[in-house]
């Protein structure tokens, strides 16, 4: 393990669980920028030699001789003296390059300021493009479902199968830190599913949903639901590449949880408010949810239902069906 | 902790940049809306750079528009 940053701990594996054949793959080892950023993330080594060395008047001496080049390579150079004195060279290269005999030196007319203009995300962005233009090229309609963990996002989709599943064609991506527990009752409400635990990640990336659907393989004018890690907050700046955004929140976490967590409300289009069979008991006040979730989001679709009793479930499948019907226009 | 990622991914694109000429200061550029905590991706920069060619280079924001969240520019250090 990296002592560093713990890159390498097992907990940060994440893994992919297909359970149809109950196949798991690992998907990244400890931490994927392990492979991002190897030359910012030096495992220290030293690589120490001297070269024998002699004079004319007997004596010998080293010469420290440091480049520095990300590691440390330390030189010492065979040199000789005909007039026999003695002196060390403190003698420091900065080389661009790791190697070779052109040594840029980082002083003198070089630009010090250098404009990037990166996007930090840029690699999940274009990997998310890509997924996007594979989905809309096969006409798969890719949802990315989005709550706090406990808002019955699998119950939802588990009620969506049973509902649809002699209709539409359905796979499911579920996105866990541990366990396929979703995965399993995902199929057993008959859909193919596929687990990805982030272990310690706190969100499903675009790579891992571009590895899922490569096991998938859904058929063209079928649906994919992505179900992301429980959480209000990463899992809105990552792109994977879906057509949109669906936040789910229940009756029992609060009517303002769209106020709480304005970044993941704005990012969504529909909005399913669920457990509306728990309402009463819990003294939920419907209205002043759907006036929280527009005052963050104005041009959020809102559907109040219960996955658990059936209630207004079809209000949320025929909308489904009609952005199938419209996607594949 | 998303923060964490994002330092180790800025840490990246620096390294691939900087070819490991020694930087000095690295500034991002961060929206209202990109739903990053400043402090707590500072506090993982030190983390994610310590022992590093990286490590001592100062990470800098400059405010920006909506989701905005780029490495606008880098600066070396002259020795």
């Amino acid at each position: 393990m990296c002592g560093v940053c713990g890159c390498a701990d097992t907990a940060n594996e994440v893994t992919m669980t297909d359970l149809a054949s109950g196949k798991t793959s690992l998907l990244r080892k400890g931490m994927a920028h392990l492979n991002d950023h190897v030359d910012a993330h030096d495992h220290p080594h030293n690589h120490d030699h001297s070269h024998p060395h002699s004079h004319s008047d007997g004596h010998s001496h080293t010469h420290p001789h440091d480049h520095a080049h990300g590691h440390d390579h330390h030189h010492r150079h065979p040199h000789s003296h005909d007039d026999g004195h003695s002196h060390t060279h403190p003698h420091d290269h900065l080389h661009p390059h790791a190697h070779g005999n052109d040594h840029h030196h980082a002083h003198g007319s070089d630009q010090r300021v250098v404009a990037l203009e990166a996007a930090i995300l840029g690699k999940n962005d274009a990997i998310a493009a890509r997924n996007r233009g594979w989905f809309e090229g096969r006409g798969v309609l890719a949802l990315n479902f989005v709550s706090s963990p406990g808002s019955g996002k699998t119950a939802l989709l588990e009620a969506t199968i049973r509902a649809l599943k002699d209709k539409v064609s359905i796979n499911v991506i579920e996105g866990d830190q541990m366990t396929s527990n979703d995965a399993i009752r995902i199929r057993e409400a008959g859909a193919p599913a596929i687990q990805i635990n982030t272990g310690a990640g706190c969100h499903l990336e675009a790579d891992m949903v571009a590895e899922a659907v490569k096991s998938l393989d859904p058929k063209p004018g079928s649906i994919l639901m992505i179900e992301n890690v429980g959480n209000l907050v990463c899992p809105a700046m990552f792109d994977l590449g879906e057509a949109m955004k669906v936040a789910v929140i229940s009756t029992t976490e609060g009517e303002d949880k769209p106020l709480k967590y304005p970044h993941m409300f704005r990012a969504v289009q529909i909005v399913i408010i669920n457990k509306m069979d728990l309402a009463k008991h819990v003294d939920f006040d419907e209205s002043a949810c759907r006036a929280n979730i527009a005052s963050v989001n104005p041009n959020a679709e809102i559907i109040g239902l219960s996955a658990r009793t059936g209630q207004n479930l079809s209000d949320w499948t025929s909308r489904l069906e009609k952005m199938l019907s419209d996607f594949r226009l | 902790m998303h923060e964490l990622g994002m330092a180790r991914s800025i840490a990246g694109i620096i390294g691939e940049h900087a070819q490991g000429r020694p930087v000095k200061a690295v500034r991002v550029a961060i929206g209202p809306l990109a739903c990053i905590e400043r402090q707590a991706l500072a506090f993982c920069w030190d983390i994610v750079t310590d022992k590093t060619g990286l490590a001592g280079a100062s990470l800098g924001f400059i405010e920006a528009e909506g989701d905005t969240f780029t490495v606008r520019e880098f600066e070396f250090r002259e020795d």
